[in-house]
């Protein structure tokens, strides 16, 4: 029952500022409301019992990307103070498809779908060696390729930050 | 205990609100935030399915680790292409970059 | 506690490996050496010598890297297309990178580092490594679409492509959660083993996998941003992307709904068909009142993105078998057409207009006919390399009971067979209104050099598509 509890506090709170993130004219209010909201998917990773997962959010999400982002808004300051109107024309529309969405998701989840009545098992002791393991074990293909996108990133990023030399 | 289905329902709606800002706002960097918003609502999913379905398999936690190294290459590389356009336009609002028509 | 390491053999992952340390020795040898141009060749080199593996893997057993990787028949055949796709897209920007940019060494490099996730998609055999691969193949892309950089429209084309191609990325994982969370599994076999007849969850995550698939290879109705990006992006970035692009997601899509949906092809197989018709005719209808050529181009690849899912949406062996030669096809002639543009547009415009097509004849019989024979191949007149490619996937259709999609894509044929040949009288015209105004056309030994090794790809596959299409059916084979 406490979890429940916790769940449904940890879950608005995450949605409410995802929703700020979305809504909000000020690109840098917005930004600070995404930290917010990752900081919530953090605390959900938490009550899954992915810790491991719920440090590696806090650290890239909430310190990485965010930093980034907030980097970005400030290195194009024109947008900061602005006040023209932050959504588009067709804003109304894509709400409107959006509750559709929605609504088509939840009544898929809660309705359509036949859960089997699933009480999680326990999460194995030593989860986090076993992910180890994995991750170079199992898993080292997709671990090595992925090596190769960061190495795109950071080239990418380069190429095209880069001032012109001319 | 928490029922699956909580967990589901909450990245639905998460992944709902990011595909509304992705699609409404006019700036770049915000609909980036709102891509961010959508992957993190995914990465949940896998999450829950991990713990739900095959906690003792370590699938779903590597595929979430993976999406978030993919998040945040690509908001490195999304975040550097918006700079360079606003250092050639002075503006990163989508709906102002439109040279591009047929 | 201590660590096993698996002792896994990169074997399978060769040719991959060859282009990644070609790509590492191009950015190195980029900081050191004075003269660029060598840094091209240094990568036609290691696509060379990374074919050569390719044909090496082949003699042997089929070798396999965990639940990730292979390197079947089907792999390599994907391997041979995307590296010839690679070897003429850096042929076709070899003489745009020496003169008009400053950083052929990243160009390079991140054209082979496309190349890698290209190759990798199809080896891959589980969706995570579908995933990462199709992300290095999209982040390559997007920055490489942002490189003529003295152009507006080429950053503001990449930003396009970006936040479109994140977007579906996020419908993608979306869809891959799905799968695990009804299938346990993340390879495309285990997916197979365990889905069953499909339950509902299956379903929703097919569809939101074919969400973000249709996106990448640029399906309708999700092709929106396909003629801004290949308008704006350099035309040897657009060259390669539409022909590697496709190749890459197509030969990831079709292996995936053939190992691991091969069970539920009854509700699979009319979805894709219906797509295929709206991909092709939507494809076709707006390319007819383009005025640009490389917008002409991209709705037209849109159009061939159509055909080939016929040969998905088939799901039988001439299907794949079919859609496999098409791709092989696809990569010359479109190619061929997109090095044509190169050659016509005015420096610094990065593009070119129909009206100045007017009376290119004249002055270049050799290149007009050429772009003719690529227009010619592309609109499916025989007996070019388009032609039976179409003839394949549209026999397919008539195989698997779907004869109403052949003729829709008949149809369709002799609608694109309109835009095509415009573009064909357009360079045969009489020019009597613009006089005697000289149709600007520079000749640079490299690229005539590409374009002639397109033409000859172009006739040779089509005068004896026999020895293609075997090994088309050669690399079908996996799928039993």
């Amino acid at each position: 029952m406490v979890m429940r509890v916790v769940f449904v506090v940890v879950s608005l709170f995450t949605l409410v500022m995802a929703f700020m993130v979305v809504s909000h004219p000020t690109l840098f209010s917005s930004a600070l409301y995404l930290v917010a909201t990752f900081l919530g998917v953090a605390g959900l990773y938490v009550l899954l019992e992915a810790d491991f997962l719920a440090v590696v959010q806090v650290m890239i999400y909430v310190g990485a990307v965010s930093i980034l982002i907030i980097f970005a808004i400030m290195l194009s300051r024109g947008m900061m103070g602005k006040r023209t109107s932050s959504h588009n024309r067709q804003a109304k529309w894509v709400a409107l498809a959006s509750l559709l969405l929605a609504i088509l998701l939840l009544y898929f989840i809660t309705v359509l779908m036949r859960w089997p009545a699933v009480q999680a098992g326990p999460v194995p002791a030593g989860a986090i060696q076993m992910l180890g393991q994995d991750l170079v074990g199992r898993y080292v293909v997709p671990f090595e390729v992925a090596s190769v996108l960061l190495l795109v990133a950071l080239v990418g990023a380069i190429v095209l930050a880069r001032e012109r030399e001319i | 205990m928490i029922p699956l289905s909580w967990y589901l329902i909450v990245a639905a709606l998460l992944f709902v609100i990011g595909f509304y800002g992705a699609l409404s706002r006019r700036n770049a960097i915000a609909i980036l935030m709102s891509i961010e918003l959508m992957l993190n609502a995914v990465n949940i999913n896998f999450l829950a399915f991990w713990r739900y379905l095959t906690p003792e398999d370590m699938a779903g936690q590597v595929f979430a680790i993976i999406a978030i190294t993919v998040a945040a290459a690509e908001a490195a590389v999304g975040l550097a292409l918006v700079i360079a356009i606003y250092r050639s336009r002075d503006t990163v609002s989508v709906d102002e970059v439109d040279l591009l028509k047929g | 506690m201590t660590i096993t390491m698996p002792s896994v053999s990169l074997m399978p992952y060769l040719p991959e490996i060859i282009l990644l340390v070609t790509a590492l020795l191009v950015l190195l040898v980029d900081t050191v050496w004075g003269d660029k141009r060598w840094l091209v060749w240094l990568a036609f080199l290691g696509t060379l010598v990374s074919g050569v593996a390719v044909w090496w893997l082949a003699q042997g057993p089929t070798l396999q890297l965990q639940d990730m990787l292979t390197a079947d028949a089907y792999a390599l055949f994907i391997d041979m297309v995307v590296l010839i796709v690679a070897a003429i897209s850096l042929l076709l920007a070899y003489d745009w990178l020496i003169e008009h940019n400053e950083q052929q060494g990243e160009y390079v490099a991140l054209l082979l580092f496309a190349t890698v996730g290209m190759m990798t998609m199809g080896a891959a055999i589980n969706v995570v490594t579908i995933f990462v691969a199709l992300e290095i193949l999209s982040l390559s892309l997007y920055i490489l679409t942002g490189f003529a950089r003295e152009r507006l429209t080429s950053g503001e084309a990449a930003l396009k492509y970006f936040l479109l191609g994140a977007f579906a990325s996020a419908f993608f994982l979306y869809g891959a959660a799905l799968l695990y969370g009804s299938s346990g599994h993340l390879d495309l076999i285990g997916i197979g083993q365990n889905l069953g007849t499909g339950g509902l969850m299956a379903g929703a995550g097919v569809a939101l996998l074919l969400v973000g698939f249709s996106f990448k290879v640029a399906l309708a109705p999700f092709h929106m941003w396909t003629p801004d990006v290949y308008q704006g992006a350099p035309t040897s970035v657009s060259a390669f992307m539409s022909v590697g692009a496709k190749a890459a997601g197509f030969a990831a899509f079709l292996r995936f709904f053939q190992v691991a949906l091969a069970g539920s092809y009854a509700q699979w197989g009319p979805a894709l068909a219906a797509l295929a018709v709206l991909t092709m005719t939507w494809g076709n209808l707006a390319a007819l009142r383009q005025e640009s050529l490389k917008r002409l181009l991209a709705y037209s690849s849109i159009a061939h993105a159509g055909y080939a899912l016929v040969g998905l949406a088939a799901g039988n062996s001439l299907g794949s078998s079919g859609l496999l030669f098409y791709l092989l096809a696809y990569a010359f002639m479109n190619l061929g057409a997109f090095g044509v543009a190169i050659m016509l547009e005015k420096p610094g415009s990065g593009d070119v207009m129909m009206s100045s097509l007017r009376g290119t004849s004249r002055q270049h019989p050799l290149l007009a006919a050429t772009m003719a024979v690529f227009m010619f191949s592309l609109a499916g007149v025989p007996p070019l390399a388009g032609f039976f490619g179409k003839l394949y996937v549209f026999g397919a259709a008539v195989e698997a009971n779907m004869a109403w999609l052949a003729i829709v894509g008949v149809i369709n044929s002799a609608l694109s067979a309109y835009y095509y040949l415009r573009v064909t009288v357009l360079m045969y015209m009489r020019d009597e209104e613009a006089g005697e105004e000289e149709v600007a056309v520079s000749k640079p030994p490299v690229l005539v050099f590409a374009l002639v090794v397109a033409l000859f790809f172009v006739v040779i596959v089509g005068l004896w598509p026999s020895v293609w299409m075997q090994m088309a059916q050669q690399a079908a084979l996996i799928f039993g």
